[in-house]
């Protein structure tokens, strides 16, 4: 008995230390680097000076800031509201049509993935040509709109570069979904009798169902921080349009002529709440067994 | 062979790399005798070790520098000056560097962000090494030195270069409408006339650009004899009748179809507008000199004097100086570089160049300007300039009075209730201050 006990240990003790480099790379820089930020969002800290404990200060200004509660979050929270579904709709419709034998499939495939594998910077700048108020997008549709400059197009304008650029990725993964599903359940329903609809809705849907969670849960939490594209594009205007949480984050923490460290890392927490909150509810509304 | 030639050069530019500074490589084998002759010599003396850090402008601007730095590595042999220029963010990163204690011993600090970091004592009061060497405050450009004074009355920092903001004009233009360019006497109402007479919206001609920019619509406060900040910079101004009236001016020129921002002309930066001839007149900086001369040669364009407004004249200054850290090692070899890179005869060499205005007042009678007039312009606004600085919170002011442009022109917003709102959004931020 102790011999394998000792064994144990010792297959323990070699797995720790082959884990050990990343183990301290995740503590460091994952571990303490959250937990100082959760201690930084407790007080108000400069940078200059060392922090100084203001319990919930940060947090109860967050409740009567303006920029926050009535730019940054009802941004954000369309920008998901919008973008999720809409590149999620999008790239399903693409899998199930490169899911059929057409001519050229491998073509389109390489074609629809090419902006995930672009820089999101080179790709904001493209766009910000292309939305230029005498650029192509106005000249092709015959419109002269300020896409960038204007309040109300604005957001619309970074929602449309955000789905053209990630819609690509969630393809390749509901390709890789639908060809996971074994060919003898439509071959079962086909004898059955049942029509196309039929059989997307009660064999393709629901064992896609997994997929659909996973590309609904990587969307939502790339949409909540939204930033490049922001960075780049409008940064954060015209009158805060496109300011949103992420992007607040950044503005306090390091484009204030003071720097607010111990705001924005509240901010930070508040907005990783959030994403939790929507996976749990998500996670509850899909990802029920998938039953055939 | 090939190899072995490249290998050479290869070496000899490893051993050069020693030495002040690179030399020019034809007489490969010569130039590595010499240098490595001095090098051994050199070792007997302790040399001090600065670090120097500033944004990487442009290569010219660079390259400029790092002559400035070769020359004073001549004059101060004891010194080794380490240039690591900062790319990207860069006051996010010097911001941090300070906060780690890990900030070079000289950086570039913007007249904008100077209050936050004399506010918490990270820069070397210079007064002493000033006496010491016999730099005198009233060799620079005196609202230059004084806006690198702190609360204190001691000076942070030397200033390097500076630009005020002149009126550009397209001379074409001027001609086509037949009327006379603009002179350092005009008024508003010159302006505004010129400006009418300019335009032509139908081929998309406008007479001004009026950007909603923090950093160009402030002269028409002080040539109103307003002011944006009080003078302690703990309350703004912005709501004052001073600069509502002058926000009431500045955005009629849009209103009334004969000024335009960037977006009307579908440009990002009015510079662009300005030489593609869709804006007859600008305010700018002598950054938009060179920009001119490499993207639009053929353009025929003047500059003066911004006009006088009710109150005489105003105008903005944006200036840089070389601070020295409180965290270095070596204050007294900071020191003796920073005086090389600011002497009358660093300062001449940059002026020569064309590329920034140097700080000191003497220059004013530099030939340079004789055959630069425009340039002349723009360094005698400092005369009646107020630097582009509005406190600790200087972001907010700047963002704030952007916004309060911007709703007057994208939402139609009135001029006084904008301004109103906009001052009420700085105080907020001010008193949340902790």
């Amino acid at each position: 008995m102790p011999r394998i006990r000792r064994r144990q240990l010792g297959e323990w003790i070699a797995a720790y230390v082959l884990l050990s480099p990343y183990l301290f790379v995740f503590l460091v820089f994952n571990v303490f680097a959250i937990a100082y930020a959760l201690y930084l969002s407790f007080t108000y800290f400069d940078l200059f000076s060392p922090p100084r404990w203001i319990g919930l200060g940060n947090y109860l200004y967050l409740l009567r800031d303006n920029l926050f509660l009535q730019k940054a979050v009802p941004n954000t929270l369309k920008y998901v509201a919008v973008v999720v579904p809409v590149q999620t709709v999008i790239s399903l419709l693409l899998a199930f049509a490169l899911d059929q034998e057409i001519k050229f499939r491998r073509f389109f495939r390489t074609l629809f993935y090419v902006p995930s594998v672009t820089s999101s910077v080179v790709i904001s700048l493209i766009f910000l040509w292309l939305f230029k108020k005498t650029g192509v997008i106005n000249q092709i549709l015959g419109l002269s709109i300020d896409w960038l400059t204007s309040p109300t197009f604005a957001l619309p304008t970074i929602m449309i570069v955000n789905i053209w650029a990630t819609t690509g990725t969630m393809m390749v993964i509901f390709l890789a979904g639908l060809q996971d599903i074994p060919v003898t359940y439509y071959e079962a329903a086909m004898i059955d009798g049942a029509n196309r609809w039929q059989m997307l809705r009660h064999i393709t849907i629901p064992l896609l169902r997994p997929v659909i969670f996973f590309v609904v849960t990587m969307g939502v939490i790339g949409c909540f921080q939204v930033f490049d594209q922001i960075y780049v594009m409008t940064a954060g205007g015209p009158l805060d349009s496109t300011t949103t949480i992420a992007y607040l984050i950044y503005k306090w923490a390091f484009q204030s002529t003071t720097p607010f460290m111990g705001r924005a890392s509240a901010v930070a927490f508040v907005l990783a709440g959030m994403i939790l909150i929507v996976t749990v509810i998500q996670r509850r509304l899909i990802e029920r067994p998938a039953e055939v | 062979m090939k190899r072995f030639l490249l290998l050479l050069a290869v070496l000899a530019l490893a051993v050069t790399a020693c030495a002040p500074a690179a030399t020019p490589t034809p007489a490969v084998t010569r130039e590595v005798v010499v240098t490595r002759v001095e090098v051994t010599r050199e070792v007997e003396k302790p040399k001090a070790t600065v670090r120097l850090s500033g944004w990487a402008a442009n290569p010219q601007e660079t390259a400029l520098l790092e002559s400035l730095l070769y020359r004073c590595s001549l004059k101060n042999p004891d010194v080794v000056v380490k240039y690591e220029p900062i790319t990207g963010d860069y006051w996010a990163k010097i911001k941090t560097l300070v906060a780690s204690g890990e900030e070079p011993d000289i950086y570039y600090m913007d007249i904008f962000q100077f209050p936050f970091f004399v506010s918490k004592g990270v820069l070397v009061p210079l007064d002493d090494y000033m006496a010491k060497s016999g730099v005198k405050k009233e060799d620079f450009i005196k609202t230059l030195i004084d806006a690198f004074t702190g609360p204190d009355g001691k000076v942070y920092g030397i200033p390097k270069d500076f630009n005020t903001l002149a009126l550009f004009y397209n001379k074409d233009l001027f001609a086509q409408a037949g009327i006379p360019e603009p002179n350092e006497n005009w008024t508003w109402d010159d302006l505004k006339n010129a400006a009418r007479k300019l335009s032509d919206p139908a081929k998309g001609i406008y007479g001004l650009g009026v950007p909603a920019d923090p950093g160009r619509f402030p002269i028409f406060v002080f040539q109103n004899g307003g002011r944006i900040m009080t003078p302690d910079f703990k309350d703004t101004l912005l709501d004052s009748p001073e600069v509502i009236e002058a926000a009431k001016f500045y955005t009629s020129f849009r209103a009334e179809k004969i000024g335009a921002i960037p977006a009307d002309v579908g440009v990002d930066w009015q510079g662009t507008g300005f030489g593609q001839g869709k804006l007859a007149m600008v305010f700018e900086g002598g950054w938009l000199i060179p920009y001119l001369r490499e993207q639009f040669p053929n353009l025929k364009w003047g500059a003066t004097f911004p006009p006088k407004g009710p109150k005489g004249r105003g105008n903005l200054i944006f200036t840089v100086a070389y601070v020295i850290s409180k965290n270095s090692k070596n204050p007294e070899a900071a020191w003796k570089t920073i005086e090389c890179l600011t002497s009358e005869e660093s300062q001449t060499v940059v002026l020569s160049t064309g590329f920034a205005l140097p700080s000191r007042a003497k220059l004013t009678e530099h030939e340079y300007f004789k055959t630069h007039p425009e340039s002349l312009v723009i360094f005698k606004g400092a005369e009646f300039g107020t630097p582009f600085m509005w406190g600790l919170r200087g972001d907010v002011v700047n963002e704030q009075m952007g916004k309060a442009l911007e709703r007057i022109y994208l939402e139609g917003q009135d001029v006084e209730a904008s301004f109103k709102q906009a001052a009420e959004e700085v105080r907020k931020a001010l008193k949340e201050q902790q």
